[in-house]
């Protein structure tokens, strides 16, 4: 299984080699990835490529269903020109009303995010209104959500990146079913983003925990514009009203804004390095809601 | 003289999208260019900022939009936002909260304004009880209100200086929005 916790590991084996070298990513034995898990590997992928490394080697799900779970969210459409890929890939078409609510979009300017938000709505509003048993209202924050989280990309990455939104039962730490939009880019991190503005305020203290406790704690943004800072801030806002959970992984570090069903630690530090950012946004069914 | 822009319409013309949503800041900072223009060009004392055919509203593209043209305001015109839905007004009011800015609102179609963002209750009172006498002195506001003069006087400055009100140095009144 391959979702935001299980994520440590793949992120450790990812950063034994030099992204120069010669890589394998053995799928064979998936049983389920989460959208986090499957951009990040596209992210992984992404960062060889733009090193200039070999395309690594991706080894397909042997499981039915699993490989037309990954197909079905197009992680395979945009696998194919990031890894070398061996076994049996199913061709799918994009199946209406289905829990993936958007499968694997790449985010590279204003006009993906343009399309990402367009396209969610009509999806979000049957799943957060429909089954999650959200206000009507809260699919526009959730578009609102996504949107800021994809623009993190477009404004601070200086690369591309990748969005995916599924809906999923969470039995094992929530027991119920939940949105999660997933967010991540091979980028600059945060650490590097806020550098020049905010090093010195933090002194020794600097580096991928501090930057992240500047954007995600205190909203501080690379931009001297005092407008900035506000995107995260409103994903928070909205995630506070639902009982949702922020996670932001960058560089050795990862923050969470943890709600009280999750037992997530705040801040963890001396990560396994892995390239750029990835956002995770859980949003659950409210409670008394089936799933 | 009133001027009506349809911020739906400004938004096709300045970014090609097939949707209506305001995201991004570079389409924020695009549709407030055309904004901008389009009251530099008409030059009338009150602009209606209609949004009701507009989709979504994040936060990057309010704050564009909404509060640059508020820190930074177009001349003598006023401004007055009008046809905003619930959560897009959630969203103006937060980057209007972050600036401690404040704006007039009302529903599409004209109708009376309702000041939002970072708007005292005191001020809210002052604005309102003026509105409810169409214009007046310091004086009549204070009565009505049962404040002090000095009292009034100061809210009704604050007011001034939040571009909700208008005065011309003796007379304060609400702008038409009907």
């Amino acid at each position: 299984m391959l979702d935001d916790r299980s994520f440590e590991q793949f992120a450790q084996s990812f950063a034994q080699g030099a992204l120069t070298d010669r890589m394998l990513f053995d799928a064979r034995t998936a049983q389920w990835a989460s959208p986090f898990g499957l951009i990040g590997l596209l992210t992984a992928a992404q960062a060889v490529h733009e090193m200039g490394g070999p395309a690594p080697v991706f080894t397909v799900p042997t499981a039915d269903e699993v490989k037309r779970y990954w197909a079905k969210a197009g992680f395979f459409a945009h696998a194919a020109r990031l890894f070398e890929i061996h076994g049996r890939v199913p061709r799918l078409k994009p199946a209406e009303h289905s829990d993936v609510l958007l499968d694997v979009t790449p985010v590279r300017a204003s006009e993906d995010v343009h399309s990402v938000v367009g396209k969610i709505q009509e999806g979000a509003a049957r799943i957060l209104h429909g089954e999650l048993g959200l206000e009507s209202k809260a699919t526009m924050g959730f578009a609102m959500a996504l949107s800021e989280a994809c623009q993190n990309i477009v404004e601070h990455a200086g690369t591309s990146g990748w969005v995916a939104v599924h809906a999923y039962n969470f039995r094992r730490r929530l027991g119920r079913r939940v949105v999660v939009i997933a967010v991540s880019d091979s980028g600059i991190g945060f650490r590097r983003s806020l550098e020049a503005t905010q090093s010195r305020r933090f002194g020794d203290r600097w580096g991928d925990g501090a930057a992240l406790e500047a954007a995600v704690i205190q909203n501080v943004s690379r931009f001297r514009d005092p407008g900035r800072g506000q995107g995260i801030a409103g994903i928070k806002r909205y995630l506070s009203r639902w009982e949702g959970k922020l996670s932001i992984r960058s560089g050795t570090a990862r923050i969470a804004i943890v709600p009280p069903w999750d037992d997530d630690e705040p801040m963890t530090e001396h990560l396994a390095p892995f390239p750029g950012a990835q956002v995770q946004i859980v949003i659950p069914a409210q409670e008394g809601t089936a799933g | 003289m009133r001027q009506t822009i349809r911020v739906e319409r400004l938004l096709r013309e300045s970014v090609e999208t097939p949707y209506c949503d305001l995201v991004t800041r570079s389409t924020g900072r695009a549709v407030r260019t055309s904004i901008q223009q389009a009251l530099a060009e008409a030059r009338t004392a009150v602009a209606l900022l209609d949004f009701s055919e507009v989709g979504l509203v994040d936060l990057s593209c309010a704050d564009e939009i909404v509060a640059k043209l508020l820190m930074d305001p177009p001349g003598e015109t006023f401004l007055v936002l009008q046809g905003l839905r619930e959560e897009q007004l959630e969203a103006i009011e937060h980057v209007l909260e972050h600036h401690d800015l404040a704006a007039l609102v009302c529903e599409s179609g004209g109708g009376s304004a309702r000041p939002v963002g970072r708007v005292s209750p005191d001020l809210r009172t002052a604005f309102f009880t003026l509105q409810e006498i169409g214009s007046g002195t310091t004086a009549l506001v204070a009565e009505r209100t049962g404040w002090s003069v000095s009292r009034t006087a100061d809210l009704l400055s604050a007011l001034l200086r939040l571009r909700l009100i208008l005065s011309d140095g003796t007379i304060y009144s609400v702008p038409a929005t009907a």
